[in-house]
């Protein structure tokens, strides 16, 4: 299987209540989550670049670059979710909601979780952030040049990150302090 | 966070009765008489001088929070039909012209409403839209302003109750298992999962307490939402 359609399994996946085989749910996973059709536009988007390279594919690509265009204009316009090529994101990513969400310029692991009205990137500074596997990100927190989070940390609703984060760290507050080390973020979210 | 959207999430809760906070104030009877009445309110705070019927039925065109309002209005009796009544052949095709109404209020406000919220009359949602509302309750006469997030906690199940009369600025995050009392404030950018007694304003990231005994009143007619702690502290 190549590592497009796997990572679209795992995105699929991430809305599942178990890892069921049925096409229909799948679907109707698809159907009901905004956020996984943006994650979804952004794969194919991916998934162009990453052909680039191979001339076999041309053809595909000069029919795929318009219908990506024109569904990343649709899921900013529509949705308020803006999902930049430019952001490196890791197989099984979850967008809890619409609105407002914008991540661009940085470093996803695998399994993470934003939530609505998100901002992740970099505003002056020519790095962003770089954000380790299994991250809970709550709603309205913001992420904003070079920084580091561990793997499994949880940046609480409202957090602004402002220094780099250990693993296992729970964030809160503007400016985001480290309230909590050995905060397990897979015992609250199940499947992180 | 997560708002259900199907309907085998759905609690089919009914409201106590007996409860004096306002919490369960429910928008119940017709519901043309309900929608008339939001009208009415939009109308009211969009034009305190007044306004003839011609502005607002205009009020359709450029209050996207009276249309979120709407959506929520219906959908929240439909997920409480009998199985038999939902899948008549008009009710089947009535959701379907209702699935495209609602993708009409996604895309020109960007709002969520859980369909399990029970809300009250008189209730402004704001107009600049991106909220996500996940409550169990929200009180008549309360007021929410945009990018408004509320919401369980990850990875728990209890909603927040929000009384009547209460005011909630912009950009708050509001979630967990709590009561926001009656007539309290809520002020813009507040982090708040903490119950917050009747009659309160708190703010901040994370929400702390501001003051006691506020009256609201003027600030939810007004729509303003230029207010901060020094603001509350002149009053």
């Amino acid at each position: 299987m190549s590592a497009f359609s796997e990572a679209v399994r795992a995105d699929v996946n991430r809305h599942l209540d178990e890892e069921t085989g049925a096409l229909g749910a799948r679907l109707a996973a698809i159907r009901h989550n905004e956020g996984l059709q943006a994650v979804l536009v952004y794969r194919l988007g991916r998934e162009l670049i990453a052909r680039r390279r191979s001339v076999l594919a041309w053809p595909l690509l000069a029919l795929g670059w318009p219908v990506y265009a024109l569904l990343h204009a649709l899921m900013r316009a529509c949705y308020g979710i803006r999902l930049s090529l430019t952001a490196d994101i890791a197989p099984g990513f979850y967008i809890g909601h619409f609105g407002g969400v914008e991540v661009y310029n940085c470093r996803f692991g695998e399994r993470c979780s934003i939530g609505a009205q998100t901002k992740i990137g970099s505003l002056d500074e020519p790095a962003g952030p770089s954000i380790g596997s299994g991250v809970w990100i709550g709603a309205h927190a913001k992420i904003y040049g070079p920084k580091t989070i561990g793997d499994h940390a949880t940046i609480a609703p409202g957090a602004r990150v402002q220094k780099n984060i250990p693993e296992n760290a729970l964030v809160v507050g503007d400016p985001g302090r480290i309230v909590f080390r050995g905060y397990q973020t897979h015992r609250i979210v199940p499947g992180v | 966070m997560s708002v259900p959207h199907r309907v085998n999430e759905i609690a089919h809760t009914t409201p106590p009765d007996n409860d004096a906070s306002g919490v369960h104030e429910v928008a119940a009877g017709p519901l043309w008489s309900v929608v008339a009445e939001d009208m009415r309110h939009y109308a009211e705070l969009h034009y305190p001088a007044g306004a003839g019927a011609l502005r607002r039925w205009l009020l359709w065109l450029h209050a996207p929070g009276l249309l979120v309002l709407f959506v929520h209005r219906v959908h929240f009796r439909l997920i409480r039909q009998s199985p038999a009544r939902r899948n008549r052949p008009a009710m089947i095709l009535f959701r379907l012209l209702f699935a495209l109404v609602r993708g009409l209020r996604l895309v020109v406000s960007k709002s969520d409403v859980a369909p399990i919220a029970v809300i009250g009359r008189r209730v402004y949602l704001s107009d600049r839209g991106y909220q996500i509302l996940g409550p169990r309750r929200i009180g008549n006469d309360t007021v929410i302003h945009e990018r408004v997030v509320v919401g369980v906690r990850a990875g728990a199940h209890d909603r927040p109750a929000i009384s009547a009369n209460v005011w909630i600025g912009p950009d708050c995050v509001i979630y967990g298992d709590i009561t926001i009392g009656r007539g309290a404030t809520v002020l813009p950018g507040s982090v708040l999962s903490m119950d917050v007694p009747p009659g309160a304003v708190v703010g901040g990231n994370p929400a702390t307490f501001v003051r006691d005994h506020f009256d609201n009143s003027a600030l939810r007619r007004s729509l303003s939402t230029r207010i901060d702690r020094a603001w509350i502290a002149a009053q």
